[in-house]
């Protein structure tokens, strides 16, 4: 039992939040809380972490997990695993693969498929993910344009980093990866489910990077800003 | 009938020939000429009408499988993109003594816009289904079809484990947090209903 709610209460799940304050009988949740039935008006945690209120409704759990779970509209970076027919089966970090039609390409159609084998790096979009079925993958958005999404060049790197680094990393005002640009330049590419693709001029650079995150996940953005700042 | 009287008989095993006076029963089949048993158990001989009817009977429950055109209850186990997987527990109004394996694809889950159906709105794990079996092409697998008004989803629960009542042929709503969900619903009429539609 949570007594008071403030920003650093550690939970667990099975744990129940009392006294929810609404708004006109509306509270909003965010990941990792369910509504409980049995008494009333009261939250059940599903996920270890932070517990956090922003009034007057909003709660959630903010969390650092290496476990992804599949949501609707993430953006993933995934690896073909299997050609089968018209579809391919893609590992995205999940249960189970997620599959992707051949179709679900810029400029596809039946006569002229994309040219992607087993092994290749794909950058799309979760198109549904419920827990009971396979999750489906598309590189189009709904007006058939690819933008950035689509096969990544087998020349880059692909690594797992933990979810809370991603979300520190894919917000715009975060330092760390303008600072490592400014050193020399790469391309990256951040999957909401922990693999990262990187691309640089050479492998020493794509190490660069690679320790570069490693270290981000540890320490605080200052520290890597200082870094790069030391090396240029 | 004595116990020494008593003919026990396995499948298969010839039983008699086949003309006007012996005619094949419950349990026997007739095959150039010949009455045979189709199951392991004792020959019963019936009179009726100056003809005997064979009949082979068996303890314990007969095997019964689905044919085509038979309806068919099923409960849904594992759902993907193209096709659910089942298990078909009674055929008709019998119930069964194990399942069998049934699956329903995505273009025989109803009659119009068969290329548009998403399984995840028509049938979620766990639903209990009135499915038609459709011509059998593979063995141990029925092919199943919910091609009609009066098939489809009978039984379903919400995702927060409540009994979901129907609402329209598409739609089924949580009784205790009336959340709604889709489903493709069967059109189920109670029995007092079809009585009264019947007497009329």
């Amino acid at each position: 039992m949570v007594e008071d709610v403030n920003e650093n209460t550690t939970v667990f799940p099975g744990e129940v939040i009392k006294d929810v304050k609404a708004v006109k009988g509306v509270t909003i949740l965010g990941p990792g809380l369910k509504r409980n039935e049995d008494p009333p008006n009261t939250l059940r945690i599903t996920r270890a972490g932070k517990l956090q209120f922003k009034p007057p409704n909003i709660y959630w759990v903010s969390h650092n997990h290496k476990r992804y779970i599949p949501k609707r509209g993430d953006l993933v970076v995934g690896i073909i695993v299997k050609k089968a027919g018209d579809s391919l089966r893609i590992d995205i970090g999940s249960g189970e693969y997620a599959s992707l039609s051949m179709l679900a390409f810029e400029g596809a159609t039946k006569k002229q498929k994309p040219d992607v084998q087993v092994g290749d790096v794909i950058y799309g979009k979760l198109l549904n993910a419920h827990r009971e079925m396979e999750p489906e993958l598309v590189c189009v958005d709904s007006y058939f344009k690819a933008g950035k999404m689509g096969p990544l060049s087998n020349d880059g790197f692909v690594f797992t980093v933990s979810l809370g680094l991603v979300h520190r990393l894919l917000d715009p005002e975060n330092p760390i990866l303008t600072a490592l640009g400014k050193v020399f330049p790469y391309e990256i590419a951040v999957g909401m489910n922990g693999k990262v693709w990187v691309n640089g001029r050479n492998t020493k650079e794509v190490l660069t990077v690679l320790r570069c995150l490693e270290t981000a996940e540890l320490h605080d953005d200052k520290v890597i800003v200082e870094l790069c700042r030391q090396s240029k | 009938m004595s116990s020494e009287d008593l003919l026990v008989c396995l499948p298969g095993q010839r039983l008699c020939l086949s003309d006007h006076t012996h005619v094949s029963g419950q349990g026997t089949y007739e095959r150039q000429g010949y009455i045979y048993s189709t199951l392991a158990g004792t020959v019963d001989i019936v009179d009726k009408d100056n003809v005997k009817i064979i009949e082979v009977h068996t303890s314990g429950k007969q095997t019964l499988v689905p044919s085509q055109g038979d309806i068919v209850t099923a409960q849904i186990h594992t759902i993907t993109q193209q096709f659910c997987k089942c298990h078909i527990k009674c055929i008709g109004d019998k119930v069964l003594g194990r399942h069998y394996r049934g699956i329903l694809r995505r273009e025989d889950v109803r009659v119009t816009e068969k290329d548009r159906v998403e399984i995840y709105k028509s049938f979620r794990p766990g639903d209990v289904i009135l499915a038609r079996v459709l011509p059998i092409t593979e063995a141990h697998t029925y092919q199943l079809s919910t091609a009609e008004n009066e098939l489809g989803v009978v039984t379903a629960h919400s995702e927060h484990g409540h009994l979901m009542v129907p609402i329209s042929w598409t739609e089924m709503q949580c009784s205790k947090t009336f959340v709604k969900e889709a489903r493709k619903v069967a059109k189920v009429v109670p029995e007092s209903v079809q009585q009264g539609l019947n007497e009329n």
